[in-house]
């Protein structure tokens, strides 16, 4: 591990005993307890655990959302309990790739416009961004539809252009929160393929599931229980319930 | 985020709701509007009056004989002694600061040619009161102060008696009647206008000694003047050589230290000016009406952007988390009320000038509405947009990304 002028890389997300606690009047609600672990670069990390366990807590700090109550949670090795809300802002910009259960597209604005949207926040302005947003409706199938609403797409194509618009910064990790959870399972088979493509192009992927055949998808298994990571493993092949 | 990207983004937002978007703006469109509708009609009424104010002259004193006021009981009209020759020498001769001075003598008479008559004002002037209202000729010319003295049977139409008796013809050398005395037309005075309610240019204008003699019926005496009108030198004070005529008047008509003037000395320009600023009063206090009517409908701005932050707040969320900084979020709402505003400003400046332009064609008002007023109201309805849009604005702005995106 200490091989001589060997520099170990920088891991995408490193959570160092990690903890977060709300405060809910009187009692201390303990959300995450002392989680750590290391994400490298293009990995495809599922994380699962019931509900309550966590999951989301964890998924807001990966994705700059929220700091640690202790702990750290360092990304690209930014530490993000350094940042205040403007810098959180513009590293969830350059950083991180969202895409949610809703898709939570604009409505009434073209699939370009709203993949260009993260773009428009980006400082320093790019000047291509209309043709970055572009290749990127065409990376996820979406060539044909640039100029339709959200309201004239399908489920399964509103999600592609919620990838598309995670990709558009380049950013170092897509964070999905339950992606496929809106859509039928042929839908959800497509966008988690898509995921697996993304990733076998180098893309760090991490998403946040409660089915095990979508996080059969992903080659890392992260399981959550009551605040704990209670589980940390390789994914090989289809998950079933007596393997976890 | 550029400004044409919120401005692209705020369009987009108020669209969604073009109904509400109109009904929200109506307090700024009824605000600007009656801005508007008030200040083209009295900026209308002043500027007719500063032109009347003009056309007197802002620089002219008349001298009527006043009432006398002996042991406390006030004489009737023209009970004072009237104003004579003598007084309009004395003023010549002995008040410095005098450009010229005229006497005066009105009256109504009837000007016939041919078989048109005209119901007109005559005034019985001496030469110099073309000086004294700065009155120039359209055509032909004045008579000379040898020709009013000499009784010669001249006259100078007003530009509205002229077209009344001649049309488009050319009066110059024609005898018209006046009260059957016939007159011969020297000249025609350029147009004046309005003054007071009156048409300063119904008028024709003889030598003083020929109206007085032929016109005027019975006189006090023989050398009375009605008014005298004086033109002050622009090097001096008015209120000066105001004081000096009175005093000159009051010496000789031997009027004692205590007792009050049996005459009169008037400044009408400073009589409309005063009732300019009365307008001018009543003009701020209809604008403060309409700035209370701006502050309501920005009331009604911010109560609406508030519905329309909590309606959007996982929008909001969103384009947190995808890397808007809170003031992104805060130049996005603002833009939305500045351009609402602005908006409902628009159509309160097309409406106000729409109901101003109806007001002076069904009632013959003059209105204006001065490029410094549409600046002002569009400023206004902007800064009601950047006031009222601010609370909703930082509201939006502050919102916790996390809790927003889970909004439902
Ligand atoms: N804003 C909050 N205030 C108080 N407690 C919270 C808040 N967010 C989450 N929690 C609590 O933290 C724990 C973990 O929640 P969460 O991360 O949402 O779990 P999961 O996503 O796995 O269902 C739960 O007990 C939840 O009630
Ligand atoms: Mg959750």
């Amino acid at each position: 591990m200490t091989a001589a002028g060997i520099a170990s890389p920088v891991p995408v997300v490193a959570a160092r005993n990690l903890c977060k606690t709300y405060q809910l009047g009187e009692q201390s609600v303990h959300a995450l307890r002392e989680v750590s672990f290391d994400i490298q670069r293009g990995e495809f990390v599922a994380i699962m655990g019931p509900s309550g366990s966590g999951k989301s807590t964890l998924m807001n700090m990966i994705g700059a959302l929220d700091v640690p109550s202790s702990g750290q949670l360092l990304i690209d090795g930014t530490d993000i309990g350094t940042l205040d809300r403007d810098q959180l802002a513009a590293l969830r910009n350059h950083t991180i790739g969202f895409v949610f259960q809703q898709f939570n597209l604009l409505a009434r604005t073209s699939a370009l416009d709203n993949v260009k949207l993260p773009l428009t926040y980006s400082r320093p302005r790019r000047a291509d961004a209309t043709d970055i947003a572009r290749s990127c409706l065409e990376k996820v199938g979406l060539g044909a539809r640039m100029d339709h609403v959200p309201s004239q797409l399908s489920g399964g194509q509103q999600q592609r252009v919620a990838i598309a618009r995670a990709l558009v910064n380049s950013p170092s990790i897509i964070l999905a929160d339950e992606p496929t959870g809106a859509l039928d399972s042929a839908t959800s088979l497509e966008i988690l393929q898509l995921f697996e493509s993304l990733n076998a192009q180098g893309m760090t992927v991490i998403m946040v599931t409660h089915e095990l055949d979508v996080a059969s998808h992903a080659r890392r298994l992260l399981r959550v229980k009551d605040g704990r990571l209670v589980e940390d493993r390789a994914v090989t092949g289809a998950l079933t319930e007596h393997q976890s | 985020m550029t400004l044409a990207e919120f401005i692209a983004t705020a369009m987009v937002a108020l669209r969604r709701n073009v109904l509400r978007s109109v009904l929200t703006t109506l307090g700024i469109i009824i605000g600007v509007g009656s801005v508007i509708v008030m200040s083209a009609i009295g900026s209308g009424a002043s500027k007719q009056i500063d032109a009347q104010i003009a056309s007197l002259g802002t620089n002219q004193l008349t001298i009527f004989p006043g009432s006398m006021n002996v042991g406390g009981r006030q004489g009737g009209a023209g009970s004072a002694p009237p104003l004579t020759e003598k007084d309009l020498r004395a003023i010549r001769e002995n008040v410095t600061g005098i450009d010229a001075a005229a006497g005066n003598m009105n009256s109504g008479a009837t000007v016939v040619v041919g078989n048109v008559n005209w119901v007109t004002q005559i005034n019985g002037s001496s030469a110099e009161v073309q000086t004294v209202r700065d009155w120039p000729l359209k055509s032909g010319r004045f008579y000379d102060a040898l020709e009013a003295s000499s009784g010669r049977k001249l006259a100078v139409l007003g530009s509205t008696v002229a077209r009344e008796l001649f049309g488009e013809a050319d009066p110059l050398g024609t005898m018209v009647r006046i009260n059957n005395v016939p007159f011969q037309v020297i000249g025609v005075l350029s147009e004046k206008g309005q003054a007071g309610g009156r048409d300063q240019d119904d008028v024709v204008i003889l030598p003083l000694s020929t109206a007085r003699s032929r016109l005027m019926g019975r006189v006090r005496v023989p050398d009375e003047i009605g008014q005298i009108l004086v033109k002050v030198d622009d090097r001096y004070e008015l209120s000066e050589v105001q004081a000096d005529i009175e005093r000159v008047l009051r010496q000789r008509r031997r009027i004692a230290p205590n007792a009050t003037d049996n005459f009169m000395v008037r400044n009408f320009a400073e009589f409309l000016a005063t009732r300019n600023a009365t307008t001018r009063t009543l003009g701020l206090l209809l604008a403060s009406t309409a700035a209370i009517s701006l502050i309501v409908g920005g009331i009604g701005i911010m109560n609406i952007m508030l519905v329309s932050v909590t309606e959007r707040t996982r929008e909001i969320g969103l384009r947190m988390a995808i890397g808007a900084s809170g003031s992104d979020i805060l130049g996005q709402f603002l833009t939305e009320a500045v351009l609402l505003c602005m908006a409902g400003g628009f159509l309160g400046l097309v409406l106000g000038a729409g109901i101003a332009i109806v007001i002076s064609t069904l009632f013959a008002w003059p209105v204006y509405i001065s490029p410094g007023v549409v600046l002002m109201a569009i400023m206004a309805s902007a800064s009601v947009g950047v006031i009222f849009g601010f609370v909703p604005a930082r509201r939006a702005s502050q919102l916790n990304p996390i809790e927003a995106l889970r909004y439902e």
